[in-house]
């Protein structure tokens, strides 16, 4: 039997922490409200629900922007969600959300989607983010072409251990730079991250045309890296997975890998000879680093002209555009004055041509 | 519990015993071989428990400097007040801490009533049919199934099927249903062993004197079942409260929202596992240390909910 003082004692060992935890606490409570990220006012006449889902590469972006409108007017009730691009379309298309958060333009059997249920959209593009291919910090490789990157991590390159394996293939595809002997681990995005998408259809497909042109791989083969490689959905397990191997090399967006430490952010050229450019917010806005992708948001136009605390917060959301997207981390765009227009137009279908 | 002690006083060498006969016992017992084996199984039960607890302490150790920190310099309160923020340096676990409380007390309410009468059913009345044999071996089996297939079951049933008005969706409710589910297998079978554990002797006992089948089970059975059968809710609730996968397919929020107040059981929420499987995901340099703050405030309050369950038990168990 236990006894009662021990009982006294086992729920004591809980209290005490909790209390001495709490004893602690300093009542300080200045460093609490922080600045808000932009000087955009939000219209405090409006009240109502908004809900938001989509890309989780985009949702830092919405969630900061809802939390500088709320702290302006608390009565419109906000919610927002990360479950992923392609998830977040499938609830926008079915009337489930007013906003679709997307790293990527809107596919066309997802627009179809919306047009059978009848939502017709606003496509705004909101920012831009680099992907970063990275490699270990003391890596003695000092530029990637995508001729490389598709040497090392495409289709072709399945059962590749040591990076100079790939040297032929690179080779081939009218690069020379030299690889070194050490083994080739690649640790990167899953097939179900739109990074993943990104890279495969920014780099991997464009090299890919040419190998198809040329009858050494099928058509279909082209849209997807080598299967061969530890895939992770969490961008923090990625950087740990390349900076912990002399031959580590992956991608990641490069809002994370800016803020990593350890790494080297590749220089990236197209073309083989070309030249290295290092991803920065400066080379990433002007389109001089070659992998980059557009942010967007979707809007769900017929709720945005019932809900009034829909159309103010997507006001709030423009009003302060840039500094949002800076806020949390990613490039904003040379000029947002398109966006802006779109908006005000109220023009719906995606701008894509 | 109350016999546990009894038994491993050591027992007297009967003194009717031939002294020859008591001198074999003794230097069987006190051989060495004996003595070194015995000591070597119970060197190997210290390592055991030593790897367990190595687990834990590691655990712990890796959060505890980082955790506490965050916590000295933000205070407990303001923690445990906010709710989620982008800004890792504002965030706070307010809406998992409403959701997980929220959510224990209502597997409490549905799980301890339906499990336990289940098992009283199992045991006391269904009689060893195949019937009931086969209904004991789909139980055990639904206790080994990956609580994400009850998450799909949840999504379905209170989410997006007939409950849906009830539930309003994706809702704590919805989550506290699932859950309930979830541990009914674990709290049915371990009620039902310790409701078989009652010496049938007492239940013969009863039916001699003339008790009802009713009044058996209620008076001679339960009363003294209950210490294993609160021990099984209390397993069931731990196993509930550390579920994240089914709750986010329920879909617990894991960014910001508005709602997650106490008693608003039908909107927006989150849980303290669902933040845990979602807060690590995001920039380490900056919300490193909430991470663990999150981790410590976790532990203390599921051990909390623990202990209150177990201060409970032993109320209930003092009574013989």
């Amino acid at each position: 039997m236990i006894s009662k003082k021990l009982r006294l004692a086992m729920a004591t060992s809980v209290v005490v922490p909790a209390l001495a935890l709490g004893a602690c606490a300093k009542k300080d409570s200045s460093a609490n409200n922080a600045d808000p990220a932009t000087k955009a006012k939000a219209d405090t006449s409006v009240s109502g629900k908004i809900v938001v889902s989509g890309s989780s590469t985009v949702e830092p972006i919405t969630a900061l922007v809802r939390e500088d409108f709320i702290a302006q007017n608390g009565n419109v009730d906000i919610s927002v969600d990360g479950p992923g691009t392609g998830d977040g379309f499938k609830l926008f298309c079915n009337g489930e959300t007013d906003i679709s958060d997307a790293s990527r333009p809107i596919k066309d059997e997802e627009a179809q989607a919306c047009v059978d249920t009848g939502v017709e959209f606003i496509e705004l593009k909101i920012g831009i983010d680099g992907i970063s291919v990275i490699a270990p910090e003391a890596s003695p490789v000092k530029c990637l072409s995508f001729a490389d990157l598709y040497a090392l991590v495409g289709p072709e390159s399945e059962g590749f251990t040591k990076w100079t394996d790939a040297e032929p293939l690179a080779k081939q595809l009218g690069s020379n730079t030299s690889f070194p002997d050490a083994n080739l681990v690649i640790t990167a995005p899953g097939t179900e991250s739109g990074t993943y998408d990104s890279f495969v259809e920014l780099v991997i497909e464009s090299v890919g045309k040419t190998r198809v042109k040329d009858g050494k791989i099928a058509e279909d083969k082209i849209g997807a890296t080598r299967a061969d490689y530890s895939a992770s959905p969490d961008d923090n397990s990625i950087i740990e997975g390349v900076a912990s191997d002399p031959g580590g090399l992956g991608w990641v967006g490069f809002a994370f890998a800016d803020q990593a430490e350890g790494l080297k952010l590749m220089p990236i050229t197209k073309d083989p000879g070309g030249t290295c450019v290092e991803p920065s917010s400066a080379t990433i806005q002007d389109g001089s680093y070659p992998i980059s992708r557009s942010l967007y948001i979707y809007v769900n136009k017929a709720k945005a002209e019932q809900n009034k605390a829909l159309a103010a917060f997507i006001d709030f959301y423009l009003d302060g555009l840039d500094g949002f997207v800076e806020a949390a981390d990613y490039i904003p765009l040379e000029d947002s004055s398109t966006t802006k227009s779109l908006w005000t137009a109220r023009t719906v279908g995606t701008q894509q041509g | 519990m109350s016999i546990d002690t009894t038994q491993t006083a050591p027992r007297p060498t009967p003194p009717t015993a031939p002294a020859s006969a008591s001198q074999a016992v003794s230097t069987q017992i006190e051989s060495r071989r004996r003595d070194l084996a015995s000591s070597a199984f119970q060197l190997m039960l210290i390592a055991s428990l030593m790897i367990v607890l190595a687990a834990l302490l590691a655990t712990l150790a890796s959060v505890a400097p980082g955790g506490l920190e965050v916590l000295r310099s933000r205070g407990v309160a303001d923690f445990i007040q906010r709710p989620f923020s982008i800004r890792p340096q504002q965030t706070g676990v307010y809406q998992g801490i409403v959701g997980t409380v929220t959510s224990a007390l209502i597997v409490t309410l549905v799980a301890f009533p339906l499990g336990l009468a289940s098992a009283i059913w199992i045991e006391e009345y269904a009689g060893d049919t195949r019937i009931s044999r086969l209904i004991n071996v789909v139980i055990r089996n639904l206790a080994g199934v990956p609580a994400i297939v009850y998450g799909l079951l949840g999504y379905a049933i209170f989410v997006a099927g007939p409950f849906k008005s009830i539930t309003g969706g994706r809702s704590v409710l919805s989550a506290g249903l699932t859950l309930s589910v979830l541990v009914l297998p674990i709290v049915i079978i371990t009620s039902a062993e310790a409701i078989r554990a009652v010496p049938s002797s007492l239940r013969d006992g009863g039916y001699a004197m003339g008790a009802t089948r009713w009044q058996v089970t209620r008076t001679l059975v339960l009363p003294n079942a209950i210490g294993g059968i609160l021990t099984g809710t209390i397993l069931g609730l731990a196993r509930a409260l550390g579920e994240a996968a089914p709750l986010i397919l329920i879909g617990a929020k894991q960014s910001g929202f508005s709602a997650g107040n106490w008693g608003d059981l039908t909107g927006d929420f989150t849980a303290l596992p669902v933040l845990i499987s979602d807060w690590p995901t995001r920039p380490v340099s900056q919300w490193d240390g909430v991470t663990q703050a999150l981790i410590l405030v976790t532990l203390v309050i599921i051990l909390g909910i623990n202990a209150a369950g177990i201060v409970l038990r032993n109320r209930f168990t003092d009574k013989d």
